[in-house]
């Protein structure tokens, strides 16, 4: 008796617009979105995951590119790490494009998305900060009516994708202002982020704004710290800062996202962490500044 | 990228008009054409009709009583066609290289995570991995013994205990002590040999009774040795056929993928096939010995050294393999290649339940240079003097005295290679204007900033012995054939990739004048020529050839030369014609050979050595080889971030037999070296190995690698060796990392004593 009848040929959906897609998704409710494949295939590779079938997103050109509405950038799902990384997206949002620069190897910016990105939330994702950063928002395409959440809220669990859903698009505020990304993976090649932060100027709301990506499961926000910095700078003149206060900043940051535990002392794996942290915040205030 | 230079770093220019051929010249691999094209046939492509799939079970505990195997359930699976235990060894239970200590399947306790269990085979590799996972097992947990240390007073793993080798090396007077002492502590990581085509084979059963292993193999005859023994077989019932060998740093197929092939295709009657996936060759195979190392370097005033005391302490895993070698090599190098009059060395391999080691290219050397290396440094700082100074002083050179009391007749230009090294342009600091453009430490991750780097320059020397040691028996037999105009080599000296074919290929045509020469693919049928290890092949296999094809060369001319009155040395072939010293006689081969075929068989067997007695003395090793490198990196000193941006290296290589192969042996082995300094270590925290994948485990990739820079070659042949060359490949490795770890050191002023080197180690902390 052999067991090759029990396996069944791969069902693959190629849909090309988002409704076709969603309702791909809805007609076989086992079926599993797909896009650049850099995660999800890894998974299958190794016997994690068998999905029954697949629908395939590559072909979806609306999710691929990107529009403007009002004031902020309307991103495409689909947009690889590769596209984001030319210059005519940095000259957009450069710490986006950084960060697409950033992640993984060319032939992994060649497939990965920003929506795969997203979904798969690995607390190195190098996309996320970003957009923790820029407080984006994700447009949701279901079998019911479009919606639109915080990124942070998708992150974090607080509001998952629903059965059926699709990450259509990312909505992304136009600040006009510097903003960084800074990574460090204790390499020269590609790796996954020890830490990474993200810092954007708002000249508009006379915020500073960063996340720190990699050290927990989701990034992080120091608040009290942007808010402590926003008050030193001079938004009406020059907006730089004295290279104590940005010290102090990084230091801020990092004992933000790596606090003390009460009553014991920081395993030297922490320690280091922070002062990673620190030198990351430091720099990335200094550059966003100078 | 590599760049030659120097006057007389090459003996042929790379880019040389014409078809290249013979000693010398860059003859290109034959195989270049397939592997670049994706159409060379490796292991994991081999297929035969009606094969099944294999699959392993391995255990998840490093140490683990075995209660219960029941493996019912995964024989009644649809598909399965045969589990197999340690039950269904026929032939020996246990093998292994020096001591039977290995067996094919845990019987009732497990050694080590991913030690082998049992074995199936299915219709689908699915199929055969689900049975596999179906496989009751049930263990009892026990402590296992993770630190090498504590080993010596732990549990017996073996019934012979758990000191594999111990070599007290006594050299000099051990009361002679120095002006100036230093002391240090070095550990080096598990680097995996991490070979980039997947572990894989298929085992073919033959009518007669016996079977047929395609595989990988990098030592054929040995391992139908070990095969035939636990299949219970003749061994001429066993054939092992050496398949495309995709990347061998080291051994690769461990036991635990041939021996259950043979078994399940000989219990099943069917072809098996079985591909080992990343997490499984990482479990499986041997890895280099994580080391402990204590030393203690005496140095008078000038800085000449005194006494070198050193411990050295070898992980051997559970089981014993290639570590007494290994620790022949540690205790044998421990001073590196420097004269010191008084040496004291205590070296021990043990046994733990961590993951194997076994023969990885520099073996023991390697280890024993990160730390006596380490030692120069600091005896430099306390001293005042420049690392490169102190070391030119203490250099050995041919006629010295090694500490096993044997002494360096080979040629040993270690002064000239740290000059040539030293007095090397150094490269430039990143410039242009923006920065954003320089390849900083941390790469293109963007968060590297110029202000904070500082640039260090380290050097180390390294040396490493070529052929195996003490006594070991080394080999080769090789047969040439001349047949119309052209020249077959029939070798079982396997191609791993390091060129062994092509050197083959050159020598035949130099000696015979004959272009089209073809190696014949190597299996067990042929003669043994031993394992592709420790640039044996260059020297001893090269040899055979070498003498085969002098012989066909007589036969040839014999006959012409008596016709003519002339002794065969006053003919010469080349490009296929045969002439005398005179011009009077002029014919080719094709005519000479008149349709007839020309055959000889020949072996080389260089002189025996002895092994180190019970003071670690003895001449024990055939030869020596040097190397010096001068490493640049820089060093985010905030971050700890390491980037290595050239390594200038000088090899003594004795003579040049094909350029461009001698510069990519180079470049691999110092760019393996920088991955076991900056981020090679398959972490094993007790004794359970982590994240056993390329994601996990960290390889250099292009922008790790650094510049390598070729600055001299030196050609002082060899007398003993065939065409006076030296083995090449391992040199590299041994040093490069000692180098980077002297680099480090330099731009932070931190100790760095530890491999590979963590980000926190090349922090400088602001002042307080
Ligand atoms: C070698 C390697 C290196 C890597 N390095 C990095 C790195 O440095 N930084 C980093 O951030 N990441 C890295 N990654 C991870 C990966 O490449 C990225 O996370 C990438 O952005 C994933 O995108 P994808 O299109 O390939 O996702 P896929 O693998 O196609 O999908 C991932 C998940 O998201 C779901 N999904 C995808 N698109 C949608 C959508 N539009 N709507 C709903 N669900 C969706 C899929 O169902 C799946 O569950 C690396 C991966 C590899 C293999």
């Amino acid at each position: 008796m052999s067991t090759y009848a029990q396996q069944t040929a791969e069902n693959v959906t190629l849909p090309t617009s988002l409704d076709e897609a969603v309702a791909a998704l809805a007609a076989m409710p086992s079926a599993v979105p797909v896009a650049g494949g850099t995660d999800l295939m890894a998974s299958v590779n190794a016997g994690l995951l068998r999905p029954a079938a697949l629908v395939g997103l590559g072909r979806i050109a609306e999710i691929r590119g990107w529009q403007y509405a009002d004031g902020a950038a309307l991103l495409g799902a689909g947009l690889t790490h590769a596209r984001m990384g030319r210059p005519d997206f940095a000259a957009l949002i450069p710490a986006l494009a950084a960060a697409a620069r950033s992640a993984g190897p060319p032939q992994i910016r060649n497939a990965g998305t920003l929506g795969g990105n997203i979904v798969s939330a690995a607390p190195t994702g190098d996309a996320l900060p970003v957009l923790a950063a820029l407080e984006a928002s994700v447009i949701l395409a279901g079998p019911e009516a479009d919606r639109e959440i915080p990124v942070s809220h998708l992150l974090t669990g607080m509001d998952p994708l629903r059965p059926g859903e699709l990450l259509a698009f990312v909505r992304i505020p136009l600040l006009h202002a510097p903003q960084t990304f800074l990574k460090a993976t204790g390499r020269t090649g590609p790796g996954r982020a020890v830490a990474s932060v993200a810092l954007v100027v708002d000249p508009a709301r006379r915020q500073v704004r960063c996340a720190v990506g990699a050290v927990a499961q989701v990034p992080l926000r120091p608040l009290e710290a942007e808010q402590w910095v926003a008050g030193l700078i001079d938004w009406d003149g020059e907006r730089n800062l004295a290279p104590e206060a940005c010290t102090a900043f990084g230091e801020y940051v990092a004992a933000a996202c790596i606090p003390d535990q009460p009553g014991v002392e920081l395993p030297p794996a922490a320690v280091q962490l922070r002062r990673t942290v620190a030198a990351l915040s430091r720099r990335a205030l200094g550059r966003a500044l100078a | 990228m590599s760049v030659i230079d120097g006057p007389g770093a090459v003996t042929e220019s790379l880019a040389g008009g014409g078809t290249p051929h013979g000693i010398g010249t860059s003859l290109p691999s034959a195989d270049a054409p397939a592997k670049t094209q994706g159409t060379y046939p490796y292991a994991a492509d081999l297929w035969a009709e009606g094969l099944l799939w294999a699959a392993v079970l391995r255990s998840p505990y490093p140490h683990a009583r075995i209660v219960r195997i029941d493996t019912g359930e995964a024989a009644a699976m649809p598909g399965v066609r045969a589990v197999l235990t340690h039950e269904d060894v026929p032939g020996d239970a246990m093998h292994g290289r020096l001591v039977a200590d290995r067996p094919v399947f845990a019987k009732d306790i497990v050694r080590h995570h991913g030690e082998p269990i049992a074995a199936v085979a299915a219709d689908h590799p699915d199929t055969a991995r689900l049975a596999a996972a179906a496989i009751l097992v049930e263990y009892e947990v026990l402590e296992p013994v993770t630190d090498p240390e504590k080993a010596f007073a732990a549990e017996p793993l073996h019934p012979d205990g758990n000191l594999i080798r111990h070599i007290p090396l006594r050299f000099g007077d051990p009361d002679t002590v120095g002006e100036v002492i230093v002391e240090g502590l070095y550990r080096v990581g598990r680097q995996d040999p991490a070979p980039i085509g997947a572990e894989a084979g298929l085992a073919v059963p033959r009518p007669d009774g016996g079977v047929e292993l395609y595989v990988a193999s990098t030592d054929p005859h040995a391992d139908r040795d070990i095969a035939a023994a636990c299949f219970g077989l003749e061994a001429d019932h066993v054939k092992v056929v050496v398949t495309g060998v995709p990347g061998a740093m080291g051994d690769r197929e461990d036991s635990g993928i041939q021996l259950p092939l043979g078994l399940l295709a000989l219990r099943t009657g069917c072809p098996v096939k079985f591909v080992a996936t990343r997490e499984e060759s990482f479990l499986g195979h041997a890895h280099r010995h994580p080391t402990l190392l204590r030393y203690r370097h005496h140095a008078d005033a000038e800085g000449r050294l005194v006494k070198v005391e050193a411990q050295i302490l070898l992980d051997a895993g559970a089981y014993a393999d290639a570590s007494s070698d290994a620790l022949a090599a540690a205790v044998a190098f421990a001073a590196g290649p420097y004269v010191v009059p008084h040496v004291f060395v205590e070296g021990w391999a043990v046994r733990t339940n961590n993951p194997p080691s076994g023969h990885v290219r520099g073996e023991g050397a390697l280890q024993v240079c990160t730390a006596y290396e380490g030692q120069m440094d600091k005896l430099a700082a306390k001293l005042g003097l420049e690392p490169a100074e102190i070391r030119m002083r203490n250099v050995l050179a041919t006629g010295d005295l090694l500490p096993t009391g044997q002494s360096v007749t080979c040629p040993a230009p270690v002064g000239e290679l740290l000059k040539a090294v030293r007095d090397a342009d150094l490269p430039p600091l990143p410039d242009g204007d923006d920065e954003s453009q320089w390849l900083l430490p941390g790469g293109t991750s963007g968060a590297g900033e110029p202000g904070a780097v500082r640039r260090g320059v380290g050097y180390a020397l390294g040396m490493v012995h070529v052929l195996g040691a003490e006594g070991t028996d080394e080999v080769s037999t090789a047969t040439v054939r001349v047949h119309d105009g052209r020249a077959t080599v029939i070798c079982a000296a396997v191609e791993t990739g390091q060129g062994f074919t092509t050197l083959a290929r050159q020598i035949v045509q130099e000696v015979l004048g004959v272009e089209d020469v073809r190696v014949l693919p190597s299996d067990t049928d042929q003669p043994p020529a031993g394992p592709a290890a420790r640039g044996r092949h260059t020297w001893v296999s090269g040899g055979a050839v070498e003498r085969a094809a002098k012989m066909v060369r007589t036969q040839l001319l014999q006959p012409l030369a008596a016709k003519f009155g002339m002794s065969v040395e006053l003919l010469t072939i080349a490009d296929g014609k045969i002439t005398s010293y005179d011009g009077v006689l002029s014919t080719t081969v094709a005519e000479t050979l008149d349709g007839k075929e020309l055959w000889a068989t020949a072996q080389c067997r260089p002189h025996p050595t002895d092994r180190l007695d019970e003071t670690g003395q003895g001449d024990a090793f055939v030869g020596l080889t040097f190397c010096a490198i001068r490493a640049v990196v820089d060093v985010d000193i905030e971050l700890g971030a390491v980037r290595v941006v050239e390594l200038a290296v000088a090899q003594d290589v004795g003579r040049v037999l094909n350029p461009r192969q001698l510069a990519a042996r180079i470049e691999a082995g110092v760019t393996q070296g920088v991955g076991l300094a900056l981020m090679e270590d398959l972490r094993a925290p007790r004794g359970i190995v982590k994240r056993p994948s390329l994601t996990g485990y960290a390889l250099p990739t292009a922008l790790d690698a650094p510049e390598v820079r070729i600055v001299k070659l030196v050609e002082e042949r060899d007398v003993v060796a065939p065409f006076g060359a030296k083995a090449v490949s391992a040199v590299p490795v041994v040093t490069s990392p000692a180098a980077v770890a002297a680099a480090v050191r330099a731009a932070t002023g931190r100790p760095i004593s530890r491999l590979p080197i963590r980000p926190q180690a090349a922090i400088v902390k602001p002042p307080a």
